[in-house]
């Protein structure tokens, strides 16, 4: 790799202090326009001489998704009714000690019933890690929920990373606010 | 057409030092090039198309390209009056098929003699900038500039329109042609399936498990591939696109799986119990991937059938996303230990060879880098405020660029 870019690199100068004068004029025959695609819906019958003179449509298809139900949005606090989204530091999923409260609420609301934990974080990534940061906080709130008696199997889980936000001002109170696992009731 | 278009900064890169003298030595004694309209009318979509080749021909670094517009026969040997300096003369001829679509004729000329002429044929007006980036590269190729291949890739990005709603978005590299290919759900992490980029993956958070879909892009067929509680990502396709390296979560623990697509078999490559993502093949067969494992989000790698994990990286303190090409990474690093004021995220590139770093960007929150196919070039996020911009850095000139998206937020990027 190292050679091929100190020859290119090296290649690229050369020919822009010549001007490339030393290049032969060349003319390319005129490409054959039912030649070969470098799209997915032209005719192929390829001269074989030229491979890109054709550019062809991306798609046909409608864009409008009639498969699933979008998720509604959240509103300020971000879970069902009666239940407290958690709040958690940055780049930490623990249960924070002021979060044990909520905790202890939100446990005698949802025993005996189905919930999904909706992990969330603040704007800072949109990577995989940013994703898997929410999904540890739902997780640390999955773990405190079984071990106050509530069924495994009951609890569902999904990290929205930075894409669910309750509140979008640039202000560090703002970004605690979404830093969150929210309780929703199917 | 509204590209915005700045040149950021001229990165010196480690690789080959004495190229790099010749490629900085080379930007001053650049060649002029001016671009004529030889339509048979000047309209609109002529002006545009103009603007268009200057963005392209800047980007390919061969020439000083002079931007004003002017007409000139496709024929005449000599360039028009407000072009009389330039040595390069860029020509190009546009008529309307009559059913949406476009013919087009190019020549390029050297001090009036023609180095290279070709017709083109574009099957929707709409996506006129492609045809520029097509031109650019056959430019390019003709002249032996540094290998460019990645200019005509279509690249897919996901929107972000509002909470839980997002939209997968088809375009070119520089975000002046867009098309919805798919919208009304949540969606992340959007990724071609093939070189050919006749497919692609996501992942479709509004299913009741997130799940990983495959869609055919011309006919918009989506099929199931996989689903998990938690989290369900296709972090890279193999070179033969025939395995993924998946992130999944079935007991709430993010780990990184290789996904056989013929067979449907999944094997667990990580067990860490804190955080395994951005599973991506490495050149020697190995995994290199993002973990938690030492209290920060760092880079590491593994053999397939080894237990062995090797830290890949050991500059920064917050490197939580990469990208491969062979054995070159390039990484995100935090730069600052401020929890948020004044703190920055830049790419670097590692190459695993020499065990050289180099930084790629000089400030800002920059995101999820992507390697192009042939390791040329990286494709990056760039978010500013609410604003999201994609950036491009070209290894064999030493140049990076921005272009900005005009609303929304880009969660994802692949090309």
């Amino acid at each position: 790799m190292m050679k091929k870019v100190a020859f290119l690199s090296a290649t690229v100068a050369m020919l822009v202090l010549s001007g490339c004068s030393s290049k032969e004029p060349a003319i390319d025959a005129t490409a054959n326009a039912n030649g070969a695609s470098i799209g997915t819906n032209v005719n192929t019958s390829s001269t074989g001489t030229d491979s890109n003179a054709v550019i062809a449509p991306i798609t046909n298809a409608s864009a409008n998704d009639t498969t699933t139900g979008a998720a509604g949005s959240a509103g300020v606090n971000g879970s069902d009714g009666q239940l407290v989204s958690i709040l958690f530091d940055y780049d930490k999923f623990n249960i924070r000690e002021d979060m044990q409260e909520s905790m202890t609420k939100n446990t005698l609301l949802v025993k005996g019933k189905s919930i999904k934990l909706e992990g969330n974080c603040d704007e800072f990534g949109s990577d995989e890690y940013n994703f898997a940061l929410g999904l540890k906080r739902a997780n640390a709130v999955k773990a405190a929920l079984v071990n106050s008696g509530v069924s495994a199997d009951a609890i569902t889980m999904a990290s929205f990373g930075e894409s669910n936000p309750v509140c979008l001002e640039k202000t560090q109170e703002c970004w605690a606010k979404n830093r969150r696992v929210d309780f929703k009731l199917p | 057409m509204k590209i915005v278009f700045l040149l950021l900064t001229l990165i010196q890169l480690s690789w080959g030092a004495d190229a790099t003298i010749e490629v900085v030595k080379g930007v001053e004694g650049l060649a002029n090039l001016a671009i004529e309209d030889s339509s048979l009318q000047s309209s609109d979509m002529s002006h545009k198309f103009s603007k268009m080749l200057v963005a392209d021909m800047n980007v390919i670094s061969l020439f000083n390209v002079d931007e004003s517009y002017a007409m000139a026969a496709f024929d005449s040997p000599v360039p028009s009056a407000v072009h009389k300096d330039a040595q390069y003369l860029l020509r190009y001829r546009l008529n309307s098929d009559g059913s949406g679509g476009i013919n087009a004729d190019i020549k390029l000329l050297q001090n009036g003699r023609e180095l290279f002429h070709k017709s083109y044929v574009l099957k929707q007006s709409e996506m006129l900038v492609f045809l520029s980036h097509t031109i650019a590269y056959d430019i390019n190729a003709k002249l032996g500039g540094s290998p460019i291949d990645w200019i005509k890739r279509k690249v897919l990005f996901i929107r972000l329109t509002s909470p839980k709603h997002s939209e997968i978005i088809a375009s070119d590299y520089t975000l002046s042609y867009q098309k919805v290919i798919l919208k009304g759900g949540m969606y992340g992490f959007a990724k071609w399936a093939n070189r050919e980029q006749s497919d692609l993956y996501f992942t479709s958070l509004s299913d009741f498990k997130p799940t990983i879909y495959k869609m055919n892009l011309l006919s918009g067929k989506k099929e199931k591939v996989i689903s998990s509680d938690g989290m369900a990502v296709c972090s890279d396709v193999s070179e033969d696109s025939k395995r993924l390296l998946l992130t999944l979560a079935p007991e709430g623990q993010p780990d990184i799986y290789l996904y056989d697509l013929a067979t449907g078999n999944k094997n667990r490559v990580t067990d860490y119990s804190g955080i395994d993502v951005n599973g991506q093949f490495m050149g020697d067969g190995s995994v290199a991937f993002v973990s938690n494992r030492l209290g920060y989000p760092n880079i590491f790698s593994k053999q397939m059938n080894s237990s062995g994990i090797s830290q890949l990286v050991y500059q920064g303190k917050n490197n939580s996303s990469l990208s491969s090409y062979k054995n070159f990474l390039v990484y995100k690093a935090r730069e600052s230990s401020a929890t948020f004021a004044g703190n920055s995220f830049n790419l670097h590139l590692l190459s695993l060879n020499s065990g050289n770093v180099k930084r790629l960007t000089a400030s800002g929150e920059n995101d999820f880098p992507r390697f192009s196919p042939d390791g040329e070039a990286i494709l990056y996020i760039k978010q500013e405020g609410a604003r999201s911009s994609i950036g491009l850095i070209r290894f064999g000139v030493n140049k990076s660029f921005i272009f900005p998206l005009k609303m929304g937020r880009i969660q994802s990027i692949d090309w």
